[in-house]
């Protein structure tokens, strides 16, 4: 009965737990959006912040990121054309590759790349200085984190990885075109014929939703992260790793949605 | 100049650009720039058609079915939407036809036979054949079921088919007996085995037989064997018949004077014709036994004794 009664405490707990982060992160959204609507927020300093977080989100690393784009992109339509045509199914090859490559798979790795970059930096940063006891000190002098720390990070999040994201997927589009057709321009029409058929307004605007919650994920999660971590230096590392948990099942769970959205 | 600044700048300007150009193209490809083309198909049945069918011409889609319904004869009218840029595949004598693979989805094929036929007007009304192999298959199906319904009757378990494959069982079963194929003709190894045996018999039989043949062989037909020595007497007995016949025709002369002289002598005669009455039968008997003799080893062709 004791170690019944213990189970099912110790899993109430966890749920308590799970909905006080939700909660946390939820309250955290609401009062950045509240902030993003005031016209006082948009000051050249927030301004500066946000350059700056795109910069190192996603100028930084954008040659690295679109080789990596590049190669996988070359792969995946190379695996797609070949079996396509062993099964005889090469008018659905484009389409496929399309799909697969530009609506679900550029995304995700988009999302994942940013978020092992930045996420985990964003979630260190916050850590630190919650630790070190800086944001009250920035509170204190009239410098709100939320204004120019945090709500900066998120649109740079948001901003980068819904970029990074429609670039990889121009890339992927074109290398498609000339995986499918060669360097020549025979193929335009019905190359064209197929990016209409797939690309409806109901489908660009949920790429473009789901590459801006996964650029709320990627740095809204480890900001809420870092704002937990007990004031003590050894919890920095717990909390990176928390967050970046967090961060990865919020990832796959907007996936899932959209793709549930999608096709069923 | 903010190093930073200008990076990010251009990183902004480049994608929103990017992002500009792919919108464009996108409505581009959407037809947003251009005018639809509308065409009605007639149609008998809508079965498989649904909002979003593609229409194909020589296999690349050129337009999609937008919504159906019906007409006021309650028949099937199917509205489709083109592009404008597609619709100069469509002429007047181009013919529609609802396509229904067993793998994929319908699509409404477009043929134009002749493409300097007049375009189709906007709004224009078309009648949709039908290509359906899904209907074709039920009668297959029939077909299929009949066939297997005589092949099942033909392997059921008291079948024809089952009873002769059985009994080919038991056969090349008793053709792995000792006695193999005699087995399996005779039915057991006993019968087999009697008819091996009195093969073996015949065998020994035959091989004394020859034996004995080669003897007689050599008895009757070798040099000195019992035919050449009967062949030599026989010529032995002709000669003595020969001779015979000689000395009788000797007589005869003799007997002949032996007349002319006596003629006088009437009552000798009366003897003397009883003599060559009797002479007459002694040649006339050796005679039958030359011809006897002759029949049976034709030696000679005219062995006649010939009295005068």
């Amino acid at each position: 009965m004791n170690f019944l009664a213990t189970s099912i405490e110790s899993l109430g707990a966890k749920v308590v737990g799970w909905f006080t982060v939700g909660y946390g992160m939820f309250a955290f959204l609401v009062q950045a959006s509240l902030l993003l609507l005031e016209p006082a927020t948009w000051n050249r300093a927030t301004f500066d912040v946000v350059v700056k977080q795109v910069y190192f989100t996603a100028v930084q690393i954008l040659h690295v990121f679109l080789g990596y784009a590049l190669v996988i992109s070359w792969l995946i339509i190379s695996i797609i054309l070949s079996t396509a045509r062993d099964f005889g199914l090469t008018e659905f090859a484009s389409e496929m590759t399309i799909r697969v490559l530009v609506l679900e798979l550029l995304p995700f790795l988009t999302a994942l790349f940013v978020a092992l970059r930045s996420g985990s930096a964003i979630n260190t940063e916050v850590a630190l200085m919650q630790v070190n006891n800086e944001l009250d000190a920035l509170a204190h002098c009239k410098v709100p984190p939320m204004q120019f720390e945090f709500l900066p990070r998120l649109v740079g999040g948001v901003v980068s990885v819904v970029t990074l994201a429609g670039l990889a997927g121009l890339l992927a589009l074109l290398m498609g075109y000339l995986a499918i057709y060669g360097m020549n321009a025979a193929g335009f029409e019905p190359y064209t014929q197929t990016i209409a058929k797939i690309f409806d307004f109901k489908i660009v605007a949920g790429l473009v939703v789901k590459c801006a919650l996964f650029g709320l994920a990627v740095t809204l999660i480890p900001v809420t992260a870092g704002l937990e971590t007990p004031k003590k230096l050894f919890m920095v590392p717990v909390s990176v790793l928390r967050g970046m948990m967090r961060v990865f099942f919020a990832i796959v769970a907007i996936e899932v949605v959209s793709l549930a959205l999608k096709y069923i | 100049m903010n190093k930073l600044h200008f990076k990010v700048g251009l990183f902004a300007v480049a994608s929103l650009l990017l992002a500009g150009i792919f919108t464009v193209y996108l409505l581009h490809a959407r037809g947003f720039f251009e005018k639809t083309f509308h065409l009605q198909l007639a149609a008998a049945s809508a079965d498989g058609v649904a909002p979003g069918v593609p229409v194909v011409f020589s296999g690349i889609e050129i337009g999609r079915v937008t919504t159906l319904g019906l007409n006021e004869n309650g028949g099937i009218i199917i509205r489709t939407e083109f592009l404008g840029r597609n619709a100069k595949w469509l002429k007047e004598n181009s013919t529609f036809t609802l396509d229904k693979p067993i793998v994929g989805g319908a699509k409404i094929r477009v043929d134009s036979p002749d493409l300097a036929a007049p375009a189709l007007p906007d709004n224009a009304t078309m009648l949709l054949l039908t290509s359906d192999v899904s209907k074709e298959i039920p009668a297959l199906v029939e077909r299929v079921k009949a066939i297997l319904a005589n092949v099942e009757h033909l392997t059921r378990k008291d079948g024809d088919l089952n009873t002769t494959l059985a009994n080919v069982k038991t056969v090349t079963g008793r053709m792995t007996g000792e006695y193999g194929m005699l087995e399996s003709i005779l039915g057991s190894p006993e019968k087999a085995r009697a008819v091996t045996e009195s093969l073996e018999k015949t065998r020994a039989l035959i091989t004394k037989l020859d034996g004995l043949a080669a003897k007689a062989d050599q008895w009757l037909f070798a040099e000195k064997g019992v035919a050449e020595q009967t062949r030599e007497s026989l010529a032995q007995v002709r000669l003595i018949l020969n001779d015979a016949q000689s000395s009788l025709k000797k007589a005869d002369a003799m007997m002949a004077n032996a007349v002319e002289i006596s003629a006088n002598v009437n009552e000798g005669t009366q003897d003397l014709a009883q003599l060559r009455a009797e002479i007459d039968d002694a040649v006339h008997k050796a005679n039958d036994l030359v011809n006897e003799i002759n029949k049976k080893w034709p030696f000679a062709r005219n062995p006649e004794v010939k009295l005068p």
